[in-house]
């Protein structure tokens, strides 16, 4: 076989072995120089996608940009933000950030740049809310007045309760925003007085995120490797020994990122997790190896021999292990959403080079270790093994003994958390994958108890016609369905044209009563509208409606991005269209990346099923083509089974949002804790053929190839658990949860499948 | 008095006598040749809007316009003729040469007048490129003005002048260049720049004819480079001296548009 020459070859000639490997690694190293970080949540859907496609046009049509904003908030102060000192101070801060290099100074919100229509003696005003300048008490009160009894402005620009005002600053590029945000922050600094201005937008939480990223990557990633080292110390005794699975750790990690950036693809949430799932995936070879080797060594002396037996004992379920846990990943190919195909592909990628670089890395280094310092290795066993074999020895015990207790309370918890499952709320928001305290959560909290919602997401009727929007019977229509909108869970404002037409109108009249409404025919719109657009700024309107008449884009603010509140307002709409027709030729479209975020949600829900399943089979078959019989490949696939169904139900009753980052465990559950039983099978196996008896099979299964196992299954826990120190939520919920699953899989294994062996002892074949 | 010695020494210093005026002057006579030609004039103008995604707008409307100081005030009536939605809405302006102007509309769908009250000239006219001051005209005296140089420019000898609003709270443009052909004092071509010293809007005109003996422009081109926008103006049927009387630019003939307005 052309593995067994290649790993005679590395015994040869390790030092060239060690060579080529640390030429091909630099090589890969040069490709980190042209890493791009991508922190865009529409990434989550690739660029072709429809909704996508869709969403940025209407980002075009209307003008609808990345906004940095800022909220001006004075809540100790009981006139609020209504005080000549902060408004002064307002109207200073968005002329100066008018000036900033960047943004999109013609769609700057702010009380200074966006109109207010006021009307009054025989007059009809379209300015800005504020003049710039100081103000007088009186002013002051005049405007917040003026704000709030305009609909438009209210809830958006002015808080209800007159304590806040809100500055959206539109940027051209959203990889100049951090730079934006300083310049803002420091321009707010400068003129700061009593009230509070928090500084947040999707492009602030973006950047943040992808600073926080790289602290991962920079701190939990290399701890996870010291903990493995540390833990494999524990293990063997032998500082030079366990260089070698850690130089096989890094060396992988570097031709898995190598690849990732050399192809062009961006360092993305998932991706940044590349190398902390590499780092003790990698080493559970050599773990196995070195197992062996370990107690190998001492009876032979000769390394070159021990290797050809333990590497002969090993390489079967090595190269399953192996193969199986890049399947599971590989599965993730199977979902639509590119950054987690991604991710998927190049953990597997990086799962198959840790395989081939353990078989013939690991030889070679070992060969090049001085005679002197091998003498040590092997000769003191580990502190812990006593008291390990005794727990293995009980749980052995038990598994056989109390076989039918231990299948029904298999099963029992598999109903029970099948039930868990049916009541899993299925839901993200991306400011949750901060932390509580985090500045960008504080500012989301207090913007959105002081505003109508910060998380837009916008429903465009489309009508393909000229003027189509100018019609009543349209406006009236729209009037209605903003109004349903209005009275949906979460909703806290709805903006349209309408709004428009009506504030208008009513100002028109002097606010006469009953004059706050759609007028009754088309030409009456249109004539309100083209005041609108000689008397103020038509960009202002471009906003609500295109400038053809052709579609009309109604602002739905939510004070939560929930996907589940998004799903709703979706839903709601969705019937509401239905029992109220659209007018003829009419059609709707979301847009908005509250929207979208929902979008990706469901093909990732749907797409994860579809990986489970594609995993779940493929691992299946290799597992009977493994053991080369259908049942010992249905029983290897027993404590998977049971630990996802476990997992998930927890989930489920916990109240736990499924997200995405829980939705990517279950394919990686599948592909890594079907290890456990691919070992634990095949040595069963094995030793039953040799011992012919079941008993003495369980006392000899549950000493070395247990306790192989149960190392194995501790290094990947204890491997995942630096991620609880990673500053966003999604690294922690994965460290958290693969934390959990190995040691729940690593003991469902343990106990479940000698339990069904015994059982089965009569069927089994061996 | 200071400003003829300077002009005199000016003078003696310049080789073409002739030619000698100052910006000052280059200005004033441009802004009387472009926005106060005779007493009266009355044209239809074509007003086409596009913007960076190519949708595009239409307005076609009349203007009469009326001096009753040259120089100084003056007054507009703009009566739309299309969209056929906003037929007959007019819009009317008392330039005023110090203070705000006065602004009317009307709505005709509900036969109403408003005064429109706006400080802002800055602002676009229906919607376009052009500024109500681009329309009325900008008062010569709101900037300080420095002839940079003559050039040839589009086949016409041109002044080249340099405009710095004397209070820029007022105004989107930091400066802006004027060319000002020699021959008719019509402006050709206007560059607007902002605090930066980037180019964001220019505004040129691409035809000019000569009625009934004054030089007119009857094609203008606006671009905003920031956004994309374009607008094209054309004027027709331009006629001068009809003898627009004072009286239609009340508020009463806002509801009962004047015969001149039509064709």
């Amino acid at each position: 076989m052309i593995l067994d020459t290649i790993i005679k070859k590395t015994l040869d000639r390790p030092k060239t072995t060690l060579l080529i490997y640390a030429i091909i690694s630099i090589l890969f190293l040069t490709q980190f120089v042209k890493i791009k970080v991508d922190t865009d949540p529409e990434n989550m859907l690739s660029k072709e996608d429809p909704a996508r496609v869709a969403h940025r046009e209407f980002k075009g049509e209307f003008a609808l940009h990345d906004a940095i904003v800022v909220g001006v908030v004075d809540d100790a102060n009981e006139l609020g933000v209504f005080t000549p000192k902060t408004l002064h101070n307002i109207s200073n801060i968005s002329e100066e950030i008018l000036k900033i290099e960047g943004i999109i100074a013609k769609d700057l919100v702010s009380p200074i740049t966006t109109d207010d229509i006021r009307g009054g003696g025989g007059s009809l005003i379209i300015e800005p809310l504020l003049k710039k300048g100081a103000v007088s008490s009186e002013e002051a009160l005049k405007m917040r007045d003026s704000a709030l009894a305009n609909p438009i402005l209210k809830d958006m620009l002015i808080s209800a309760d007159g304590k806040a005002i809100a500055i959206a600053v539109p940027i051209k590029e959203k990889d100049q925003s951090y730079r934006i945000s300083r310049e803002i922050q420091a321009i707010t600094d400068k003129y700061k007085g009593s009230e509070e201005y928090h500084i947040t937008g999707l492009p602030v939480a973006e950047d943040t995120f992808g600073v926080e990223m790289f602290k991962q990557m920079a701190i939990s990633a290399p701890l996870a490797g010291l903990i493995i080292f540390l833990l494999m110390y524990y293990f063997f005794r032998s500082f030079t020994l366990i260089i070698a699975p850690m130089i096989v750790a890094m060396v992988s990690i570097v031709w898995t990122m190598g690849l990732l950036i050399g192809s062009g693809y961006t360092l993305h949430i998932m991706s940044s997790m590349i190398p902390i799932f590499l780092m003790p995936i990698a080493v559970v070879d050599s773990i196995h190896i070195l197992s062996e080797f370990y107690d190998e060594y001492q009876k032979t002396g000769d390394r070159r021999i021990t290797f050809a037996k333990v590497m002969h004992n090993l390489m079967t379920p090595m190269f399953y292990t192996s193969v199986t846990s890049a399947v599971g990943f590989a599965s993730l190919a199977l979902t639509p959403i590119p950054p987690v195909k991604v991710f998927g592909l190049h953990v597997a990628f990086g799962i198959m080079s840790a395989w081939f670089l353990t078989i013939t890395l690991i030889p070679a280094f070992v060969m090049l270790v001085p005679e002197r310092l091998m003498k040590n290795f092997g000769s003191s066993g580990d502190g812990s093994t006593s008291n390990m074999i005794k727990i293995q020895e009980m749980v052995g015990h038990f598994a056989t003994k109390r076989s039918k207790w231990v299948i029904s309370l298999t099963l029992l918890v598999v109903a029970i958390s099948s039930y868990g499952i049916s009541l899993t709320i299925v839901n993200d928001n991306p400011v949750y994958w901060f932390e509580k305290q985090h500045r960008i959560r504080i500012a989301d909290k207090v913007l959105n108890s002081h505003f109508g919602g910060t998380y837009m997401s916008y429903l465009v009727l489309d009508g393909d016609e000229k003027d189509a929007m100018k019609s009543p019977a349209m406006m009236h229509y729209i009037e209605d369905l903003q109004s349903h909108i209005d009275s949906i869970k979460m909703v806290g404002k709805t903006t349209s044209l309408v709004d428009v037409i009506k504030k208008v109108g009513f100002e028109l009249r002097d606010r006469a009563e009953g004059s706050d409404k759609i007028p009754d025919s088309s030409d009456a719109i249109a004539q309100y509208l083209f005041l609108y657009e000689m008397s103020g700024d038509p960009d202002d309107l471009y906003h609500l409606v295109d400038p053809e008449y052709k579609k009309a884009n109604i602002w739905v603010h939510l004070k939560k991005g929930d996907n589940m509140y998004m799903k709703e307002v979706i839903n709601s709409v969705a019937s509401y269209i239905k029992t109220n027709p659209l007018p003829e030729g009419i059609n709707t479209k979301w847009a908005g990346l509250t929207y979208i975020n929902v979008v990706w949600q469901e093909k990732m829900v749907a797409g994860m099923l579809k990986a489970l399943i594609g995993s779940f089979v493929m691992v299946l078959f290799i597992m009977t083509f493994l053991f080369r019989s259908l049942l010992f490949g249905l029983i290897s696939m027993v404590p998977l089974t049971v630990t996802i169904a476990f997992i998930y139900g927890v989930v489920g009753f916990s109240g736990k949002f499924y997200d995405m980052p829980v939705a990517v465990l279950s394919s990686l559950t599948l592909g890594l804790s079907v290890d456990f039983a691919i070992h634990l099978v095949q040595r069963a196996r094995q030793i039953l053929a040799e011992e012919k008896d079941w008993g003495r099979t369980i006392d000899k299964l549950f000493d070395e190839p247990v306790r192989a196992i149960v190392r194995n299954a501790v290094v990947i826990a204890v491997g995942f658990t630096p991620l609880f120190v990673a500053p966003l939520m999604p690294y922690k919920t994965v460290g958290l949860f693969m934390a959990l699953i190995m040691a729940v899989s690593g003991a469902i294994t343990l106990i479940v499948i000698p339990s069904i062996m015994t059982l089965l002892k009569g069927v089994m074949k061996t | 008095m200071r400003k003829p010695i300077l002009l005199l020494l000016l003078i003696l210093a310049t080789p073409s006598l002739s030619l000698a005026l100052t910006a000052d002057e280059i200005i004033d006579k441009s802004n009387l040749a472009y926005y106060y030609a005779a007493n009266d004039g009355k044209a239809r103008a074509k007003m086409y809007i596009k913007d960076s995604r190519g949708r595009e707008r239409y307005r076609e409307m009349t203007i009469l316009r009326k001096d009753i100081k040259d120089g100084g005030k003056q007054n507009f009536y703009i009566y739309f003729h299309e969209p056929a939605d906003v037929s007959k809405m007019v819009f009317m302006v008392w330039k005023q040469a110090e203070g705000d102007d006065d602004r009317w509309l009307y709505l005709p769908a509900i036969d109403l007048v408003k005064r429109i009250a706006t400080s802002d000239k800055r602002s676009s006219f229906a919607g376009g490129v052009f500024t109500y001051e681009d329309v009325s005209g900008r008062r010569t005296g709101d900037d300080t003005h420095t002839l940079l140089r003559d050039e040839k420019f589009a086949g016409k000898d041109a002044y080249v002048i340099k405009n710095v609003p004397k209070d820029a709270a007022l105004v989107e443009f930091d400066h802006y260049i004027s060319w000002i052909d020699k021959e008719t004092f019509l402006p050709i071509k206007g560059e607007y720049y902002n605090d930066k010293g980037k180019l964001y809007r220019t505004i040129e005109v691409e035809k000019t004819a000569v009625i009934d003996g004054y030089p007119t422009s009857i094609k203008g081109v606006g671009k905003n480079l920031d956004t994309g926008l374009t607008t094209t103006i054309e004027f027709v049927d331009v006629k001068y001296n009809v003898g627009l009387k004072e009286k239609i630019f009340q508020e009463r003939y806002l509801r009962k548009a004047p015969r001149e307005v039509e064709k």
